[in-house]
């Protein structure tokens, strides 16, 4: 009884020759990807430190150290976009949603990174299109695109930062308007993320998160009014102002 | 938050939500299509022997029928392929993995049925006419291909068994020549931990099973002649 033909037998070698190429390039495509995003990941982490750290600094007037602080931070993510620009050629075209969940997370943290800058810069959070204008090359091409998902996920983060910047600014007499600003701030994040968190996946968790942050940061703006109230020398700091809107 | 994101991220993802539902429709088709296949392909467990190569084993009625069968999906990938916006293949293509893992698999095993060949990606390509105009909303990727071989595998370590039973005591050593290939082949790929690789181990279950039953015929001197 004859076994396999022979022609059968080398056509198989031929196929899996080409897919072991295939797959390779492809696994070393995805494995370059995770590094570049690694590396993205922990500079971001970086410049969040490096904005906590200089906000909270002394002997500066609040205005002075949050400007201080902004342009330091943006200063230092023109290192990440450096690492996003060099991911540019293995997210082209179809690849960018092959590789978008191993992207994604530097993406995010980024954005934290890069919205928390904006905020100590300007009050407002910073939009889609001024993120995915930063991803872009000096001739304006994107060095990818920026979905919603990794938008709305990473500037949900922020919250987590302007807690730890409320929380300290308690404790320091220069920097107390700052808590009710924040306040302000998160629960209208909060109040627009709302509408989505049922069809974007992960954002009905980072709710919860926000929502959690937004109660710590209610109770030290509540602590800094009370004790401003029974200092004697008048209010520290002037009320909410609820009438205008901030972002 | 600025009116004109609240703007764009609202319509952006109710035209997603709209698209997936579209999808699964669609995709839902498909399933229905390969499920009926699967079930008609099983048949080849129960058909008793014929002369003495498969071919003959199963009716070329049945693998007539799956051929039209494979040809009708032709229009079921195409109206998947039509609604994928250009470049979000893979945003989508988890929604049907499986079915077109299942289509691979019952368009290999009735070529191997036929002709006791493999056919190939590009061979199965253009049976789907799934051209190359599509590639940036539909094709069928390596990895889905190759689970779907691993399922032909699997399906035919349970017929060398089967033909066994039904008195077929050739066709075993012909279905072992054609795995070993198979597996020589998947031994080249590096594969990674991911699911390729935990599919790529059971296949030496397969060849095992498929090993044990070419010995019980060779040890009992039940087929013709032993080549292997």
């Amino acid at each position: 009884m004859s076994s396999l033909v022979q022609s059968e037998s080398l056509k198989i070698r031929g196929l899996f020759t080409d897919f072991q190429v295939e797959l390779d390039e492809h696994h070393n495509r995805r494995e370059r990807l995770i590094k570049h995003s690694r590396d993205a990941t922990s500079i971001s982490k970086k410049v969040i430190f490096l904005i906590h750290r200089v906000a909270s600094e002394k002997d500066q007037n609040t205005g002075a150290a949050v400007a201080h602080a902004a342009k330091q931070g943006l200063e230092k993510l023109s290192e990440v976009k450096t690492i996003f620009s060099k991911m540019q050629g293995d997210l082209s075209e179809q690849n960018f949603w092959r590789y978008q969940k191993n992207v994604s997370p530097s993406v995010q943290e980024y954005i934290e990174a890069l919205s928390y800058a904006h905020y100590m810069a300007s009050g407002r959070l910073v939009s889609h299109s001024e993120v995915q204008m930063s991803l872009c090359s000096a001739e304006g091409l994107p060095y990818f695109p920026l979905d919603y998902q990794s938008y709305l996920l990473g500037v949900s983060d922020l919250s987590g930062e302007l807690m730890r910047l409320a929380i300290v600014s308690i404790a320091q007499r220069e920097h107390r308007k700052q808590a009710h600003d924040i306040c302000r701030f998160v629960r209208s994040c909060h109040a627009d993320f709302e509408r989505w968190s049922d069809v974007v996946p992960e954002l009905d968790k980072k709710q919860d998160i926000t929502n959690q942050n937004l109660i710590k940061i209610e109770g030290a703006a509540y602590a800094l009014s009370i004790r401003s109230s029974e200092s004697g020398t008048g209010l520290l700091v002037s009320p909410p102002d609820t009438s205008s809107a901030i972002c | 938050m600025n009116q004109e994101d609240i703007d764009n991220i609202g319509r952006s993802l109710e035209q997603e939500s709209e698209l997936r539902e579209k999808l699964k429709d669609r995709v839902t088709e498909l399933e229905r299509r390969t499920r009926t296949m699967t079930a008609t392909l099983s048949q080849i467990h129960s058909t008793p022997k014929g002369e003495c190569c498969i071919v003959h084993i199963m009716s070329r009625l049945v693998l007539s029928s799956l051929r039209s069968d494979l040809r009708n999906c032709r229009v079921t990938v195409r109206n998947i392929a039509d609604v994928v916006p250009s470049d979000q293949f893979w945003r989508w293509k988890d929604l049907w993995t499986r079915p077109m893992q299942s289509l691979v698999f019952v368009a290999t095993l009735s070529r191997y049925l036929e002709n006791r060949t493999l056919m190939t990606l590009t061979e199965l390509n253009q049976e789907l006419e799934i051209d190359e105009d599509i590639k940036d909303r539909f094709f069928i990727p390596t990895e889905d291909y190759l689970q779907g071989v691993i399922t032909m595998v699997n399906e035919l370590a349970r017929l060398s068994v089967n033909t066994v039973i039904l008195g077929n005591h050739e066709e075993p050593s012909e279905i072992s020549a054609f795995v070993k290939e198979l597996f020589a082949g998947f031994s080249m790929l590096n594969l990674k931990n991911d699911a390729l690789r935990r599919r790529f181990d059971s296949l030496k279950y397969d060849m095992q099973k498929i090993e044990e039953v070419v010995y019980d015929i060779s040890i009992r001197k039940l087929a013709n002649s032993q080549k292997t």
